[in-house]
């Protein structure tokens, strides 16, 4: 038992968010390796994409302390998070518009605003 | 409970469901009349002659053969790397396998090539004819690229959409999508300036030709998935890609060529090299990068255009 207490409380935050993170990436790999059809499976990547990476790089952060580096993994987080759920908006997107099976695969609802024509 | 979860993952019931209890579901007509045609399409398929043929091969455990294969091949790569890595010297030990060669590129680098990056001096100094071969491989797949996908007038069935490219999904876009849009509008700049700063500090920090142009080629994506392809086209239409890839070549042969027969080994090199560290350093380095920036840039993009839309920008 060396170091402080304060470094023992890092490294443990460090530790637990790490295992947060790696545990909904192992869900969003095995998710995607299960599901057959896109939807569900960018429902699972995006878990990866979001969650998995923000706890990995809170992770980071902790560990990296006060510094530098701390506005470089913020930027990052900021740049992922930014890009990664346009992403799977976008292949959401273009599988709801181009694919003539959708309603074999979906329940599509209509909302109570919409209209006839949708 | 456990069922239900087993359910849900499974895709059998939706959780929604009680949640959404008022709303009606949508009987898609138009989708429906698609999904029809498309149904006759595979019927007219399954006719052909040959058809039997296929489906028999892969009844045959073509598919068996074929994972066998890849797992045997995957785990000799596997094998094969691990190998190569248990044979390389530890960080920070003297390696004492290395030749002169290395030797020279780490000792005498800076001075010869006038790069503080000894990587960059490397690619494009030393073994710019490897470089040069690399970027005449992407200009000619994007060749290959072309002659297969490419769809105008000439292999149309007709000067108007026919049945076929009606329900192709290349005839549809994502224009006019807030949220694409939006994030387009504060990222492409960042990308840009970020691609070109690794172009242009090449010679200085890891980076170069190869990297800064697959990240502006990627802001040429981004461009025509968020805004179309006739904004990219507004400033970048085919012909002015093509001969920005096919003159950055060009200059990238001649300019190795001269190098070549000049001062490649040993003698005088008449391009100044510049300060060490400066942006314009490094000879003809900078030049370079800026060329091979130039052709993986338009290869990224006219691939991305050509699969999307079976020609680069729009029309």
């Amino acid at each position: 038992m060396t170091g402080t207490p304060m470094e023992w409380i890092r490294f443990v935050l460090t530790a637990v968010f790490m295992i947060v993170g790696l545990c909904s990436f192992i869900c969003a790999v095995l998710g995607v390796f299960h599901f057959g059809y896109i939807m569900n499976r960018l429902h699972a990547a995006g878990i990866g994409d979001t969650m998995g990476l923000m706890s990995v790089l809170v992770a980071l952060m902790i560990s990296a302390g006060f510094g530098m580096d701390l506005f470089k993994l913020i930027a990052v987080a900021a740049f992922m998070w930014c890009t990664s759920p346009v992403s799977t908006h976008f292949m959401g997107q273009i599988e709801y518009f181009t694919n003539p099976d959708l309603s074999s695969y979906l329940k599509l609802r209509r909302r109570r605003g919409d209209t006839e024509e949708t | 409970m456990r069922k239900r979860f087993k359910k849900w993952v499974m895709g059998r019931t939706d959780v929604m469901d009680r949640i959404l209890d008022d709303a009606s579901e949508i009987h898609d007509q138009p989708r429906e009349t698609i999904k029809k045609q498309r149904m006759e399409l595979v019927r007219e398929m399954e006719e052909r002659p040959g058809y039997e043929r296929t489906v028999e091969a892969e009844q045959k455990g073509f598919y068996l053969i074929y994972h066998i294969v890849a797992v045997i091949s995957c785990i000799l790569l596997i094998g094969v790397l691990l190998y190569t890595v248990a044979m390389l010297p530890r960080y920070g030990e003297e390696n004492t396998r290395a030749d002169e060669v290395v030797e020279r590129y780490v000792e005498h680098g800076l001075e010869e090539t006038g790069a503080v990056n000894i990587v960059s001096g490397m690619i494009l100094d030393y073994r710019a004819f490897d470089t040069l071969g690399e970027s005449h491989v992407l200009f000619t797949a994007l060749i290959c690229v072309m002659i297969l996908l490419r769809v105008d007038h000439k292999n149309m069935r007709s000067e108007y959409e026919d049945y076929y490219t009606v329900l192709s999904d290349r005839y549809y876009s994502l224009e006019r999508d807030t949220i694409i849009r939006t994030m387009g509008k504060i990222l492409l700049p960042c990308i840009f300036v970020y691609g070109i700063y690794i172009l242009l500090n090449g010679q200085n920090s890891p980076g170069g030709g190869f990297s800064g142009g697959a990240v502006m080629g990627t802001g040429l994506i981004i461009t025509a998935a968020a805004f179309g392809f006739d904004r990219v086209d507004s400033f970048l239409p085919l012909r002015v890609s093509m001969w920005m890839t096919f003159l950055s070549l060009m200059f990238y042969s001649f300019a190795k060529g001269y190098v070549f027969f000049t001062g490649a080994n040993g003698l005088e090199n008449h391009i100044p090299k510049g300060v060490p560290g400066a942006i314009l350093s490094g000879g003809l380095i900078l030049p370079l990068d800026i060329a091979v920036g130039l052709v993986v840039a338009g290869t990224m993009f006219g691939f991305y255009s050509l699969i999307r839309r079976g020609n680069i920008g729009g029309a």
